[in-house]
Protein backbone atom coordinates (compact mmCIF):
# COMPACT_ATOMS: atom_id res chain seq x y z
CA UNK A 1 0.00 0.00 0.00
CA UNK A 2 2.95 2.09 0.62
CA UNK A 3 4.77 2.20 -2.72
CA UNK A 4 1.41 3.44 -4.82
CA UNK A 5 2.19 6.35 -6.62
CA UNK A 6 -0.43 8.88 -4.68
CA UNK A 7 2.03 9.61 -1.75
CA UNK A 8 5.44 9.27 -2.11
CA UNK A 9 6.87 10.69 0.48
CA UNK A 10 4.13 9.47 2.72
CA UNK A 11 6.72 7.38 4.87
CA UNK A 12 9.19 10.38 4.61
CA UNK A 13 6.82 12.61 6.64
CA UNK A 14 5.87 9.83 9.37
CA UNK A 15 9.42 9.20 10.08
CA UNK A 16 9.59 13.41 10.41
CA UNK A 17 6.64 13.43 12.29
CA UNK A 18 4.68 15.10 9.33
CA UNK A 19 1.82 12.95 9.04
CA UNK A 20 -1.73 14.76 10.73
CA UNK A 21 -3.68 12.75 13.57
CA UNK A 22 -5.65 11.11 11.58
CA UNK A 23 -2.67 10.33 8.82
CA UNK A 24 -1.05 8.79 11.59
CA UNK A 25 -3.83 7.13 13.52
CA UNK A 26 -4.97 5.26 10.48
CA UNK A 27 -1.31 4.16 9.99
CA UNK A 28 -0.87 3.06 13.76
CA UNK A 29 -4.07 0.86 12.57
CA UNK A 30 -2.68 -0.67 9.82
CA UNK A 31 -0.67 -3.97 9.55
CA UNK A 32 1.79 -2.97 8.51
CA UNK A 33 2.98 -0.42 10.88
CA UNK A 34 4.95 -2.50 13.16
CA UNK A 35 7.46 -4.01 10.74
CA UNK A 36 8.02 -0.24 9.71
CA UNK A 37 8.76 0.94 13.29
CA UNK A 38 10.91 -2.08 13.80
CA UNK A 39 12.89 -1.34 10.48
CA UNK A 40 13.33 2.02 11.99
CA UNK A 41 14.46 1.13 15.60
CA UNK A 42 16.55 -1.08 13.73
CA UNK A 43 18.11 1.52 11.63
CA UNK A 44 18.29 4.33 14.64
CA UNK A 45 20.05 2.04 16.19
CA UNK A 46 23.12 1.42 13.54
CA UNK A 47 26.17 3.66 14.28
CA UNK A 48 28.98 4.49 12.00
CA UNK A 49 32.39 3.43 12.93
CA UNK A 50 34.15 6.73 15.04
CA UNK A 51 36.14 9.22 13.12
CA UNK A 52 38.74 10.25 15.27
CA UNK A 53 39.05 13.81 13.23
CA UNK A 54 41.93 14.95 15.08
CA UNK A 55 44.17 12.34 13.88
CA UNK A 56 42.96 13.05 10.37
CA UNK A 57 43.60 16.12 10.21
CA UNK A 58 47.16 15.60 11.41
CA UNK A 59 47.51 13.04 8.95
CA UNK A 60 46.13 15.25 6.28
CA UNK A 61 49.04 18.29 7.73
CA UNK A 62 51.84 15.78 7.61
CA UNK A 63 50.77 14.62 3.92
CA UNK A 64 50.50 18.18 2.57
CA UNK A 65 53.82 19.41 3.31
CA UNK A 66 55.30 16.87 0.86
CA UNK A 67 51.97 16.46 -0.80
CA UNK A 68 52.77 19.35 -3.67
CA UNK A 69 55.48 16.34 -4.77
CA UNK A 70 53.23 13.53 -4.51
CA UNK A 71 50.42 14.94 -6.03
CA UNK A 72 51.99 15.53 -8.82
CA UNK A 73 54.04 12.36 -8.70
CA UNK A 74 51.61 10.19 -10.36
CA UNK A 75 50.99 11.93 -13.39
CA UNK A 76 53.66 11.06 -15.46
CA UNK A 77 53.39 12.13 -18.90
CA UNK A 78 53.31 9.80 -21.14
CA UNK A 79 53.89 11.66 -24.01
CA UNK A 80 58.12 11.45 -23.92
CA UNK A 81 58.05 8.09 -23.41
CA UNK A 82 55.78 7.68 -26.54
CA UNK A 83 57.97 9.48 -28.69
CA UNK A 84 61.13 7.93 -27.23
CA UNK A 85 59.31 4.11 -27.93
CA UNK A 86 58.19 5.18 -31.26
CA UNK A 87 61.86 6.79 -32.16
CA UNK A 88 63.33 3.34 -31.26
CA UNK A 89 61.01 1.58 -33.06
CA UNK A 90 61.53 3.51 -36.37
CA UNK A 91 65.61 3.85 -35.69
CA UNK A 92 64.91 -0.29 -35.70
CA UNK A 93 63.04 -0.05 -38.66
CA UNK A 94 65.36 1.93 -40.57
CA UNK A 95 67.99 -0.19 -39.49
CA UNK A 96 66.48 -3.60 -40.45
CA UNK A 97 64.71 -2.74 -43.94
CA UNK A 98 67.06 -0.21 -45.31
CA UNK A 99 70.19 -1.51 -44.54
CA UNK A 100 70.16 -4.57 -46.61
CA UNK A 101 67.94 -3.25 -49.93
CA UNK A 102 66.67 -6.07 -52.42
CA UNK A 103 64.71 -5.73 -55.51
CA UNK A 104 63.29 -8.63 -57.32
CA UNK A 105 61.62 -8.44 -60.51
CA UNK A 106 58.97 -11.07 -61.48
CA UNK A 107 57.99 -11.95 -65.57
CA UNK A 108 57.80 -9.46 -67.75
CA UNK A 109 59.03 -6.90 -65.66
CA UNK A 110 61.94 -4.01 -65.15
CA UNK A 111 62.85 -2.25 -62.43
CA UNK A 112 65.16 1.09 -62.16
CA UNK A 113 66.72 1.57 -58.93
CA UNK A 114 68.92 4.12 -57.82
CA UNK A 115 71.28 3.24 -55.51
CA UNK A 116 72.75 5.27 -52.94
CA UNK A 117 75.81 7.15 -54.64
CA UNK A 118 73.79 8.47 -57.62
CA UNK A 119 74.30 5.21 -59.34
CA UNK A 120 71.75 3.50 -61.17
CA UNK A 121 70.97 -0.41 -61.89
CA UNK A 122 67.99 -1.32 -64.38
CA UNK A 123 66.70 -4.63 -63.43
CA UNK A 124 65.71 -7.03 -66.40
CA UNK A 125 62.65 -9.57 -65.77
CA UNK A 126 62.85 -12.39 -63.26
CA UNK A 127 66.20 -10.54 -61.59
CA UNK A 128 67.16 -10.32 -58.32
CA UNK A 129 69.37 -7.85 -56.98
CA UNK A 130 70.46 -7.07 -52.91
CA UNK A 131 73.09 -4.52 -52.08
CA UNK A 132 74.23 -3.31 -48.28
CA UNK A 133 72.41 0.35 -48.01
CA UNK A 134 74.75 1.15 -44.76
CA UNK A 135 78.04 0.50 -46.12
CA UNK A 136 77.45 1.45 -48.99
CA UNK A 137 80.19 4.34 -48.83
CA UNK A 138 82.46 1.70 -48.23
CA UNK A 139 81.50 -1.07 -50.14
CA UNK A 140 79.94 -0.50 -53.53
CA UNK A 141 78.90 -3.61 -54.16
CA UNK A 142 75.41 -5.49 -55.81
CA UNK A 143 74.80 -9.22 -55.52
CA UNK A 144 72.90 -9.96 -58.81
CA UNK A 145 70.81 -13.08 -60.17
CA UNK A 146 69.71 -12.55 -63.48
CA UNK A 147 69.95 -9.55 -65.67
CA UNK A 148 71.10 -6.04 -65.07
CA UNK A 149 72.08 -2.68 -66.51
CA UNK A 150 74.37 -0.98 -64.49
CA UNK A 151 75.47 3.30 -64.52
CA UNK A 152 77.90 3.50 -62.00
CA UNK A 153 79.17 7.14 -60.84
CA UNK A 154 82.90 7.66 -60.72
CA UNK A 155 84.22 6.48 -57.35
CA UNK A 156 85.40 2.92 -54.67
CA UNK A 157 85.39 0.15 -56.92
CA UNK A 158 82.16 -1.08 -57.90
CA UNK A 159 81.63 -4.54 -57.74
CA UNK A 160 78.82 -6.85 -58.83
CA UNK A 161 78.49 -10.51 -57.45
CA UNK A 162 77.04 -13.28 -58.90
CA UNK A 163 77.44 -16.88 -58.62
CA UNK A 164 79.70 -17.12 -61.71
CA UNK A 165 81.43 -14.46 -61.18
CA UNK A 166 82.25 -11.05 -60.10
CA UNK A 167 82.59 -7.86 -62.33
CA UNK A 168 84.04 -4.53 -60.91
CA UNK A 169 84.35 -0.97 -62.13
CA UNK A 170 85.22 2.41 -61.07
CA UNK A 171 82.63 3.90 -62.81
CA UNK A 172 81.22 3.35 -66.26
CA UNK A 173 77.80 1.71 -68.01
CA UNK A 174 77.41 -1.96 -68.23
CA UNK A 175 75.30 -4.74 -68.07
CA UNK A 176 75.42 -8.26 -66.55
CA UNK A 177 73.56 -11.49 -67.03
CA UNK A 178 73.86 -14.36 -64.98
CA UNK A 179 71.59 -17.40 -64.69
CA UNK A 180 72.34 -20.73 -64.55
CA UNK A 181 75.43 -21.60 -66.25
CA UNK A 182 75.31 -18.15 -68.50
CA UNK A 183 76.95 -15.37 -67.49
CA UNK A 184 77.57 -12.63 -69.81
CA UNK A 185 78.87 -8.78 -69.03
CA UNK A 186 79.17 -5.85 -71.37
CA UNK A 187 80.66 -2.43 -71.38
CA UNK A 188 79.47 0.28 -72.69
CA UNK A 189 81.58 2.96 -70.94
CA UNK A 190 84.73 3.10 -69.52
CA UNK A 191 86.59 -0.05 -68.29
CA UNK A 192 85.30 -3.32 -66.27
CA UNK A 193 86.72 -5.91 -64.82
CA UNK A 194 85.56 -9.76 -65.14
CA UNK A 195 86.71 -12.53 -62.85
CA UNK A 196 85.46 -15.76 -63.66
CA UNK A 197 86.71 -19.01 -62.10
CA UNK A 198 90.80 -18.37 -62.96
CA UNK A 199 89.85 -15.94 -66.07
CA UNK A 200 90.29 -12.35 -65.37
CA UNK A 201 89.10 -10.21 -68.42
CA UNK A 202 89.33 -6.52 -68.87
CA UNK A 203 86.87 -5.36 -71.15
CA UNK A 204 86.83 -1.60 -72.56
CA UNK A 205 83.81 0.45 -73.84
CA UNK A 206 82.09 -1.69 -76.72
CA UNK A 207 83.38 -4.66 -75.63
CA UNK A 208 81.53 -7.85 -73.98
CA UNK A 209 82.68 -10.91 -72.28
CA UNK A 210 80.42 -14.42 -72.23
CA UNK A 211 81.06 -18.03 -70.88
CA UNK A 212 78.53 -20.79 -71.33
CA UNK A 213 78.54 -23.83 -69.50
CA UNK A 214 80.74 -26.17 -71.46
CA UNK A 215 81.72 -23.90 -73.95
CA UNK A 216 84.80 -21.66 -73.45
CA UNK A 217 84.58 -17.96 -72.99
CA UNK A 218 84.47 -15.26 -75.70
CA UNK A 219 84.72 -11.48 -76.41
CA UNK A 220 83.44 -9.81 -78.90
CA UNK A 221 83.08 -5.89 -79.84
CA UNK A 222 79.88 -4.46 -80.53
CA UNK A 223 78.87 -0.43 -81.35
CA UNK A 224 75.40 0.03 -79.14
CA UNK A 225 75.25 2.53 -76.06
CA UNK A 226 73.24 0.61 -73.97
CA UNK A 227 71.58 -3.12 -73.72
CA UNK A 228 68.54 -3.67 -76.04
CA UNK A 229 66.26 -4.97 -73.49
CA UNK A 230 65.97 -1.34 -72.07
CA UNK A 231 64.36 -0.46 -74.91
CA UNK A 232 62.09 -3.47 -74.66
CA UNK A 233 63.74 -5.75 -77.35
CA UNK A 234 65.54 -8.86 -76.20
CA UNK A 235 69.03 -9.09 -78.66
CA UNK A 236 71.01 -12.29 -78.72
CA UNK A 237 74.37 -12.82 -80.43
CA UNK A 238 75.30 -16.66 -81.04
CA UNK A 239 73.43 -17.51 -77.75
CA UNK A 240 72.31 -21.40 -77.75
CA UNK A 241 68.48 -21.78 -78.09
CA UNK A 242 68.43 -22.92 -74.53
CA UNK A 243 69.15 -19.91 -73.30
CA UNK A 244 67.00 -18.04 -76.07
CA UNK A 245 64.13 -19.76 -74.87
CA UNK A 246 64.81 -19.37 -71.33
CA UNK A 247 64.87 -15.56 -71.94
CA UNK A 248 61.34 -15.93 -73.86
CA UNK A 249 60.16 -17.70 -70.60
CA UNK A 250 61.64 -15.07 -68.02
CA UNK A 251 59.43 -11.92 -70.28
CA UNK A 252 55.91 -13.62 -71.14
CA UNK A 253 55.85 -15.90 -68.24
CA UNK A 254 55.25 -19.21 -70.42
CA UNK A 255 56.93 -22.35 -70.22
CA UNK A 256 58.14 -23.90 -74.05
CA UNK A 257 57.90 -27.60 -74.42
CA UNK A 258 61.61 -28.07 -76.06
CA UNK A 259 61.31 -31.99 -75.54
CA UNK A 260 62.01 -32.36 -79.75
CA UNK A 261 64.28 -30.23 -80.39
CA UNK A 262 68.19 -29.65 -80.03
CA UNK A 263 68.46 -26.82 -77.70
CA UNK A 264 72.38 -26.66 -78.19
CA UNK A 265 71.60 -25.01 -82.13
CA UNK A 266 73.26 -21.08 -82.29
CA UNK A 267 70.84 -18.45 -82.44
CA UNK A 268 71.91 -14.67 -83.59
CA UNK A 269 68.62 -12.32 -83.42
CA UNK A 270 66.15 -10.04 -81.76
CA UNK A 271 62.66 -10.58 -80.04
CA UNK A 272 60.20 -7.53 -78.93
CA UNK A 273 59.58 -7.76 -75.38
CA UNK A 274 55.96 -6.53 -75.19
CA UNK A 275 54.31 -8.34 -78.00
CA UNK A 276 53.90 -12.23 -77.23
CA UNK A 277 53.04 -12.98 -81.09
CA UNK A 278 55.83 -11.15 -82.43
CA UNK A 279 57.91 -12.09 -80.16
CA UNK A 280 57.09 -16.11 -80.79
CA UNK A 281 57.10 -15.65 -84.71
CA UNK A 282 60.64 -13.95 -85.08
CA UNK A 283 62.62 -16.99 -83.01
CA UNK A 284 61.00 -19.47 -84.50
CA UNK A 285 59.94 -18.60 -88.15
CA UNK A 286 64.11 -18.33 -87.96
CA UNK A 287 64.84 -21.44 -87.10
CA UNK A 288 62.16 -22.75 -89.51
CA UNK A 289 60.46 -24.62 -86.68
CA UNK A 290 56.57 -24.83 -86.47
CA UNK A 291 55.14 -23.60 -82.91
CA UNK A 292 51.84 -23.42 -81.36
CA UNK A 293 50.44 -21.44 -78.24
CA UNK A 294 48.26 -23.55 -76.26
CA UNK A 295 44.76 -22.12 -75.66
CA UNK A 296 46.01 -21.34 -71.46
CA UNK A 297 48.33 -18.68 -72.63
CA UNK A 298 51.14 -20.26 -71.06
CA UNK A 299 52.59 -23.69 -73.32
CA UNK A 300 53.97 -23.18 -76.48
CA UNK A 301 54.45 -26.81 -78.01
CA UNK A 302 57.23 -26.62 -81.06
CA UNK A 303 56.51 -29.14 -83.63
CA UNK A 304 59.56 -30.11 -85.42
CA UNK B 1 43.62 36.33 -0.83
CA UNK B 2 44.52 39.52 1.31
CA UNK B 3 41.82 38.86 3.97
CA UNK B 4 43.28 35.71 5.54
CA UNK B 5 40.18 34.73 8.03
CA UNK B 6 38.27 33.96 4.72
CA UNK B 7 40.58 31.87 2.98
CA UNK B 8 41.45 28.54 3.71
CA UNK B 9 44.98 29.15 3.36
CA UNK B 10 44.87 30.40 7.10
CA UNK B 11 46.00 27.41 9.62
CA UNK B 12 43.35 28.07 11.93
CA UNK B 13 40.54 28.44 9.36
CA UNK B 14 41.34 25.10 7.73
CA UNK B 15 41.38 23.35 10.75
CA UNK B 16 38.35 24.53 11.48
CA UNK B 17 36.49 23.83 8.45
CA UNK B 18 37.85 20.27 8.60
CA UNK B 19 36.70 19.73 11.84
CA UNK B 20 33.07 20.72 10.63
CA UNK B 21 32.82 19.13 7.71
CA UNK B 22 35.15 16.01 7.29
CA UNK B 23 32.83 13.97 9.32
CA UNK B 24 30.26 14.23 6.95
CA UNK B 25 31.90 13.73 3.78
CA UNK B 26 33.16 10.78 4.82
CA UNK B 27 30.19 9.30 6.07
CA UNK B 28 28.59 10.57 2.57
CA UNK B 29 31.40 9.15 0.54
CA UNK B 30 31.04 6.07 2.39
CA UNK B 31 27.40 5.62 2.04
CA UNK B 32 27.96 6.90 -1.88
CA UNK B 33 30.92 4.59 -2.88
CA UNK B 34 30.47 1.98 -0.27
CA UNK B 35 34.19 1.00 1.26
CA UNK B 36 34.70 3.36 4.47
CA UNK B 37 38.59 2.96 4.32
CA UNK B 38 38.25 4.58 0.79
CA UNK B 39 36.39 7.16 2.09
CA UNK B 40 38.78 8.34 4.31
CA UNK B 41 41.54 8.28 1.64
CA UNK B 42 39.19 10.15 -0.35
CA UNK B 43 38.80 13.01 2.49
CA UNK B 44 42.71 13.55 3.04
CA UNK B 45 43.39 13.68 -0.69
CA UNK B 46 40.54 16.09 -1.07
CA UNK B 47 41.38 18.18 1.69
CA UNK B 48 44.91 18.09 0.56
CA UNK B 49 43.87 19.36 -2.96
CA UNK B 50 41.91 22.18 -1.12
CA UNK B 51 45.32 23.15 0.84
CA UNK B 52 47.31 23.10 -1.89
CA UNK B 53 44.70 25.13 -3.78
CA UNK B 54 44.19 27.71 -1.13
CA UNK B 55 44.71 30.91 -2.68
CA UNK B 56 42.19 29.57 -5.42
CA UNK B 57 39.13 28.52 -3.29
CA UNK B 58 37.37 31.03 -0.78
CA UNK B 59 35.84 29.46 2.43
CA UNK B 60 32.96 30.21 0.84
CA UNK B 61 33.30 27.62 -1.42
CA UNK B 62 35.12 25.57 0.11
CA UNK B 63 32.41 22.92 0.90
CA UNK B 64 31.35 22.29 -2.77
CA UNK B 65 35.25 22.21 -3.63
CA UNK B 66 35.94 19.45 -1.23
CA UNK B 67 32.68 17.69 -2.33
CA UNK B 68 32.96 17.79 -6.59
CA UNK B 69 36.82 16.71 -5.01
CA UNK B 70 35.70 13.85 -3.22
CA UNK B 71 32.67 12.91 -5.14
CA UNK B 72 34.63 12.57 -8.41
CA UNK B 73 37.62 10.77 -7.05
CA UNK B 74 34.99 8.00 -6.01
CA UNK B 75 33.54 7.98 -9.31
CA UNK B 76 36.96 7.41 -10.56
CA UNK B 77 37.54 4.51 -8.29
CA UNK B 78 34.38 3.08 -8.23
CA UNK B 79 34.90 3.07 -12.42
CA UNK B 80 37.81 0.82 -11.81
CA UNK B 81 36.11 -1.40 -9.61
CA UNK B 82 32.92 -2.29 -8.74
CA UNK B 83 32.57 -1.96 -4.66
CA UNK B 84 29.73 -3.64 -3.11
CA UNK B 85 28.64 -1.79 -0.25
CA UNK B 86 30.51 -2.80 2.73
CA UNK B 87 28.88 -3.10 6.03
CA UNK B 88 31.21 -5.61 8.78
CA UNK B 89 32.66 -3.90 11.08
CA UNK B 90 32.05 -0.24 9.46
CA UNK B 91 28.32 -0.16 10.73
CA UNK B 92 27.39 -1.56 14.50
CA UNK B 93 24.91 -1.37 16.64
CA UNK B 94 24.36 1.31 19.40
CA UNK B 95 24.99 -0.12 22.67
CA UNK B 96 21.75 -0.84 24.09
CA UNK B 97 20.83 0.66 27.80
CA UNK B 98 18.02 -1.95 28.24
CA UNK B 99 19.51 -5.67 28.42
CA UNK B 100 16.94 -7.07 31.07
CA UNK B 101 15.60 -8.81 27.70
CA UNK B 102 15.46 -12.74 27.27
CA UNK B 103 18.42 -14.59 25.36
CA UNK B 104 15.96 -15.44 22.50
CA UNK B 105 14.70 -12.01 22.08
CA UNK B 106 18.18 -10.87 22.18
CA UNK B 107 18.92 -13.41 19.59
CA UNK B 108 15.99 -12.62 17.94
CA UNK B 109 17.45 -9.00 17.55
CA UNK B 110 20.73 -10.02 16.52
CA UNK B 111 19.13 -11.59 13.18
CA UNK B 112 17.08 -8.93 12.84
CA UNK B 113 19.62 -6.52 12.55
CA UNK B 114 22.06 -8.60 10.84
CA UNK B 115 18.93 -9.29 8.09
CA UNK B 116 18.56 -5.24 8.30
CA UNK B 117 22.00 -4.77 7.61
CA UNK B 118 22.35 -6.80 4.80
CA UNK B 119 18.90 -4.89 3.23
CA UNK B 120 20.40 -1.91 3.69
CA UNK B 121 23.81 -2.64 2.39
CA UNK B 122 21.35 -4.13 -1.05
CA UNK B 123 19.62 -1.02 -1.09
CA UNK B 124 20.26 0.87 -4.53
CA UNK B 125 22.70 3.28 -4.10
CA UNK B 126 20.82 6.99 -3.82
CA UNK B 127 18.15 5.20 -1.32
CA UNK B 128 20.84 3.86 0.73
CA UNK B 129 22.60 6.87 0.55
CA UNK B 130 19.63 9.15 1.69
CA UNK B 131 18.53 6.78 4.07
CA UNK B 132 21.84 6.68 6.49
CA UNK B 133 22.18 9.95 6.13
CA UNK B 134 19.23 10.95 7.79
CA UNK B 135 19.29 7.83 10.30
CA UNK B 136 22.72 7.64 11.06
CA UNK B 137 24.33 11.07 10.72
CA UNK B 138 21.34 12.46 11.74
CA UNK B 139 20.95 15.11 8.58
CA UNK B 140 17.93 16.64 7.99
CA UNK B 141 16.14 16.11 4.53
CA UNK B 142 16.89 19.48 3.79
CA UNK B 143 20.72 19.01 4.74
CA UNK B 144 20.97 15.87 2.40
CA UNK B 145 19.35 17.82 -0.32
CA UNK B 146 22.37 20.49 -0.30
CA UNK B 147 25.04 17.87 -0.28
CA UNK B 148 23.91 16.34 -3.95
CA UNK B 149 22.32 19.44 -5.10
CA UNK B 150 19.18 18.36 -5.50
CA UNK B 151 15.65 19.35 -4.50
CA UNK B 152 14.08 18.29 -0.76
CA UNK B 153 11.15 16.60 -2.28
CA UNK B 154 13.88 14.02 -4.10
CA UNK B 155 15.38 13.10 -0.96
CA UNK B 156 11.80 13.03 0.16
CA UNK B 157 10.98 10.40 -2.22
CA UNK B 158 14.23 8.25 -2.19
CA UNK B 159 13.33 8.06 1.85
CA UNK B 160 10.33 6.71 1.64
CA UNK B 161 11.09 4.35 -1.37
CA UNK B 162 14.02 2.94 1.02
CA UNK B 163 11.90 2.04 3.46
CA UNK B 164 9.50 0.66 0.94
CA UNK B 165 12.29 -2.04 -0.36
CA UNK B 166 13.54 -2.46 3.06
CA UNK B 167 10.01 -3.72 4.04
CA UNK B 168 10.06 -6.00 0.85
CA UNK B 169 13.60 -7.35 1.72
CA UNK B 170 13.04 -8.40 5.09
CA UNK B 171 9.72 -9.33 4.85
CA UNK B 172 7.84 -10.60 8.24
CA UNK B 173 10.26 -10.71 11.06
Amino acid sequence: MFDDKKDDIFLSRWINGELSPEELHEFQSHPEYEYYMKIMAGADALNLKAYDVDTALNTIKSRRNTSSQKSTKPVIKLWPYLAAAASIVIIFGLFLFNSNDSFTTSFGEQLAVTLPDGSEMILNAKSEASFDKKNWDTNRTVSLDGEAYFKVKKGSTFTVTTTNGDVSVLGTEFNVQSQASFFEAVCYEGKVSVSSGQENTILTAGKGYRKIARIASENWTFEALEPSWITNTSSFRSVPLGYVFKELEDQYNITIDTKSIDTDIIYTGTFPNNDIDVALKTVFSTLGLQYQLLQDGKTVVVEN
Amino acid sequence: MSDSKNSTCDEQAFDQFFKSHAKLLRSYLYYKFGDLDQAEDIVQDSFIKLWNNCTKVPLDKAKSYVYTIATNLGISIARHQQVKFKHQNYITQRKSDVTNESPEFVMLEKEYMEKLKNAIADLPDRQREVFLLSRIDKKTYREIAELSNVSVKAIEKLMHKALVTLRKKIGNI
